[in-house]
């Protein structure tokens, strides 16, 4: 008997911190950012043409089997926009999710475990960039960065670090909450206890929970960074053609909105889908949190069961 | 004492202390909201190399942060605190992980001061691992050595502490403190959250260690039947102070402090003829707080048999019929008529 | 008053949750009397708190609970009955004392009114009325000051005053049961023994009675009339406290009480133990559930399980749950 039902009374709670179970998650509403990963990394093989390629004897055609789902105001091939463009996106939604993340978990991670003046003005960091929605940031850094100070950097990367830098602060709030949270637990005072150093400690102790936690949020949070990279190139501020990228997409579209909608249609619905699905992945992970009843079939068939070694118990009683 | 004049091991070196622990005046307060806590206040404790030792009192009077001053888990507010001869500030900042080898502490919740993500195994290498001993092979043989000594099944090496019972559980924290085959072993209430049967497996655990590695061992307990049955001295404490010290069964047998005598009545006994023929309570009220303990002797406020002069001085410890020591200025002289 | 206020008969609770299927009370009969404290021991997971509470629909959140047998109170059936009445006449029959105060105390209520209100709803007194009964609880639980202590928030009191202050709460609806589970392990011993003190003086005077639940053997010994021994789920001994605690004839109850030394008596000879773990009661398997851990177990103790059965000739029936040692010992069968 390991968990005992007295004590499981006070105890049933749901496990503390990071642990999720990932066997539970509904898999089928992830399905669109699962194939949004997939197609990101395998575009240049799905490609059926160079996706900027312009053919100005295919302009505006409908699908075909040579163009799947038909051809843009420049004869470029729709699907092989949409597949380049998912590539785009993940590239770049990669790009500022690792580097927030980094920049986040090492900032509220020492704000964390170091405390004091550091935690001080570290956090008053935290706060001023949490003040505005991030995109918002984003944009305005982007104003910055179209200087000419910036020339160096190519619109591409200027919108990374534009994102990298609205985006770090929650990744830093929450590692320093997580910090915070396992520095109070008794067992970091049994690691010091013997003989531990504070490298160990976090490295070995409370880095695998602030990692568990923020990793989890980014992938559910990657929907949010979807749709402010196609925000910024609707805007014309993030990716530059000829490459393809869903917001450039819509705006290419609009035009023709009335006689060919699906050039619109699709890019939204591609972007709807994974944004949706990505955050559904953020829900999932927090009703992870909260406890779960046993009911329905599951619930009908443990009654079976338990009924079942009930009767066998009583028939190898009374034969003793 | 110059730390060169030390060996490596004190309690086999002729010249050094026989004291396990030496504490000397320490006083450990905490600044809260509501004021200074004065959670140890001046307490002087002796442990010697070999011995038993249980510190008991009610909550808030400071045995726990007693323990935790004696590791180095709590920072001394002022007195000191030395270790096998050694003073406890210097040698932790001096050389963490060879204290940390020398004097062990046992937590009163196992499953908290393990780590929820690590298996048994695990929890019972890492302090090998923190202290770079053996390699894979002789951290497993180690492992093997340390589950046999608590008694535990090898089965029990790939599961999450979690799921193990609670006195499987203390059993684990045991054999981790004992990785290190420390010297001295400071326990915080190892058995409160265990069950009555399990207790009694875990306090006869303790006992077997003791004798079989030479341990000396601290051990801040509540339940004071078993302290009587398997401590060499003990030591009672109230609100911050040393009530009464002195050898386990004689201060149990003829307590001198009127807060002793209360204490040791107030625990029932298992027997309900015994029960039925005597009066339960002595003691009124709830302790006072620690922010602002009473002038004079601190038991003064509740003391059935204080007098004027009680009020005005707080009392030191000195020698008492049973061989040990109380801050009582009517120890030995005045018995509650319950009593 | 006669006859039991609380009945329950051949109760059978499966907890379930997620992860695992419990059998937590499996077979298990008693009855509680008015003006009897009756004392349900056991350690974790022996079931005495889901016994005791689970019928009255105070179980935890995220576990389902199937209840088998009859479980009566004021002559109705608690099992079949819709949690609406039940939790009518949970607030008129019992009253429940918690370990944690908190549990009970709203914090953010004056504790006066909290009483007050239940004052008024169970006990159907006027507002006027229910104050005055909340202020003379006050005073009954032993709080000093009553009146001021009524406009006082919880936090605002000490742990020993909560527990009084949770304990008028419980008294507050004028219950017939008083159901106290663990109320004073979180306690310093003496203030223990003034909690144990005051729960018997209420027994005492309203009559009512007391089921205590708790796995100290030293609050049984003050507090309990009659004892029954839980372990894993069944009961395997029960009788007047006297019979239980000084002639036990369980091998558990023997044990347990074995593990708990006195320190008023010299023979003491170190503290002994019963070695191995509770079983594993996420399976059901014929036989005596202590057999595993115990030095008298012969081979019939693992296929069938032990009766209750009477021993001894006392007033106050004396029963356990094991056929070898009443045949071993000769401890007479009750004619």
């Amino acid at each position: 008997m390991t968990s005992s039902p007295c004590s499981s009374i006070r105890g049933f709670a749901a496990p503390g911190g990071s642990d999720i179970q990932f066997s539970k998650l509904p898999w089928l509403v992830l399905t669109p950012a699962l194939v949004f990963v997939f197609v990101g990394v395998f575009a240049p093989f799905l490609m059926t043409h160079d996706p900027a390629a312009q053919d100005y004897t295919a302009i505006l055609k409908s699908p075909s089997l040579s163009h799947w789902l038909g051809t843009d105001y420049l004869g470029r091939d729709l699907w092989s926009r949409i597949v380049g463009g998912a590539r785009t996106s993940l590239v770049a939604m990669a790009f500022v999710l690792v580097a927030a993340l980094v920049i986040g978990v090492v900032i509220g991670s020492i704000a964390g475990y170091v405390g004091g003046l550091v935690e001080t003005i570290l956090i008053s960091l935290i706060d001023i960039a949490l003040a505005l929605p991030s995109l918002v940031i984003a944009l305005a850094l982007m104003g910055v960065f179209l200087g000419e100070n910036f020339d160096w950097l190519s619109d591409y990367w200027k919108m990374v670090l534009a994102l990298t830098l609205a985006w770090w602060a929650n990744y830093a709030r929450m590692s320093r909450a997580v910090v915070i949270a396992e520095l109070q637990q008794p067992y970091i005072e049994a690691a010091r206890v013997m003989g531990a150093s504070h490298l160990w400690v976090f490295a070995r102790h409370i880095l695998p929970h602030v990692l568990g936690l923020v990793v989890v949020y980014a992938s559910a949070d990657a929907g949010a960074l979807v749709l402010a990279i196609a925000t910024l190139s609707f805007l014309g501020l993030g990716v530059a053609p000829p490459t393809p990228e869903w917001g450039q997409m819509l705006v290419d579209g609009m035009s023709y909105i009335e006689e060919y909608p699906s050039l619109v249609v699709i890019p939204g619905l591609a972007l709807t889908a994974v944004v949706v699905s990505f955050n559904l992945l953020g829900e999932a992970f927090a009703l992870q949190k909260v406890p779960r009843v046993l009911k329905g079939r599951l619930l009908r068939r443990k009654r079976a069961a338990r009924k079942e070694e009930d009767l066998a118990r009583t028939k190898a009683e009374s034969q003793a | 004492m110059p730390e060169a004049a030390l060996t490596e091991n004190p309690a086999s070196d002729p010249t050094a202390t026989a004291a396990a622990i030496d504490v000397e005046d320490l006083k450990v307060h905490f600044r809260t909201s509501a004021g200074r806590v004065r959670a140890v206040d001046g307490v002087d404790l002796n442990v010697k190399i070999g011995a038993f030792h249980g510190i008991v009192g009610e909550s808030g009077c400071g045995k726990t942060t007693l323990a935790r001053a004696i590791v180095g888990l709590q920072s001394a507010t002022a007195g000191r605190v030395r270790i096998l001869g050694r003073d406890r500030a210097e040698w932790q900042s001096q050389d963490r992980k060879g204290f940390a080898r020398a004097v062990q502490f046992i937590f009163q919740d196992p499953l908290g001061s393990m780590s929820r993500r690590q298996s048994v195994q695990q929890t019972m290498e890492e302090p090998l691992r923190i202290h770079g001993m053996g390699n894979a092979r002789e951290r497993r043989r180690k492992v093997e050595e340390l589950l046999e000594l608590v008694a535990l099944p090898a089965s029990v090496l790939d599961r999450l502490p979690r799921s193990l019972s609670g006195g499987q559980r203390q059993r684990v924290s045991i054999a981790r403190a004992l990785a290190l085959d420390p010297e001295v072993l400071v326990c915080d209430e190892p058995l409160s959250a265990l069950d009555v049967s399990v207790r009694a497996q875990i306090v006869n655990l303790f006992a077997r260690l003791q004798a079989q590695l030479d341990l000396t061992i601290v051990i801040v307990a509540h339940d004071l039947a078993i302290v009587r049955e398997v401590c060499s001295a003990v030591t009672v404490m109230y609100l911050g102070r040393v009530a009464e010290e002195g050898v386990a069964r004689p201060l149990f047998a003829d307590p001198a402090h009127p807060y002793s005598q209360a204490l040791l009545f107030a625990v029932p006994s298992p027997d309900p003829r015994v029960e039925a023929t005597r009066s339960r309570v002595l003691l009124e009220g709830d302790p006072p707080s620690p922010l602002n303990p009473p002038a004079g002797c601190r038991f003064s406020t509740r003391c059935p048999v204080a007098v004027g002069e009680c009020r005005a001085s707080e009392p030191t410890l000195r020698g008492v019929r049973h061989g040990g020591r109380a801050a009582c200025l009517l120890a030995d002289r005045t018995r509650h008529p319950v009593l | 008053m006669s006859g039991p206020v609380y009945a329950v008969k051949n109760l059978v609770i499966d907890l379930y949750t997620p992860t695992v299927s419990v059998r937590a009370v499996d077979g298990v009969s008693f009855e509680v009397n008015s003006g009897e404290t009756l004392a349900i021991v056991g350690e974790s997971g022996s079931g005495k708190t889901v016994m005791t509470l689970g019928p009255l629909g105070l179980m935890p959140e995220g576990v389902t609970i199937d209840l088998n047998g009859s479980v009566t109170a004021a002559g109705q059936d608690l099992v079949t009955m819709s949690p609406k009445k039940l939790s009518k006449l949970r607030g008129g029959q019992f009253g429940v004392i918690f370990q944690d105060p908190m549990s009970a105390l709203n914090p953010m209520l004056k504790i006066g009114p909290q009483l007050a209100e239940q004052a008024r709803r169970f006990a159907g007194l006027s507002a006027k009325a229910a104050r005055k009964e909340a202020v003379s609880l006050l005073a009954r639980t032993g709080i000093p000051d009553p009146e001021d202590r009524y406009d006082r928030y919880p936090h605002e009191l000490s742990g020993g005053m909560l527990q009084r202050a949770m304990i008028a709460l419980a008294l507050a609806a004028r219950p017939r049961v008083l159901i106290a589970d663990e109320p004073t392990t979180a306690l310093d011993a003496t203030v223990q023994a003034q909690i144990l003190a005051l729960l018997r003086q209420i027994q005492e005077e309203d009559g009512i009675a007391v089921v205590l639940i708790t796995h100290d053997i030293g609050a049984v010994s003050v507090l309990a009339d009659r004892v029954i021994v839980l372990y894993a789920g069944r009961i395997a001994e029960e009788g007047s406290a006297i019979d239980v605690l000084t002639a036990p004839v369980h091998p558990y109850t023997r044990g347990l009480l074995a593990s708990v030394p006195d320190f008023r008596s010299d023979t003491a000879t170190g503290t002994r133990e019963i070695p191995g773990l509770p079983p594993d009661q996420t399976r059901l398997l014929p036989g005596c559930r202590f057999a595993d851990r115990c030095a008298q177990a012969i081979t019939s103790c693992r296929r069938k399980r032990p009766e209750v059965t009477r021993v001894g000739g006392a007033a106050v029936p004396h029963r356990a749950a094991c056929p070898v040692v009443i045949a071993v010992e000769g401890v007479a069968r009750h004619a």
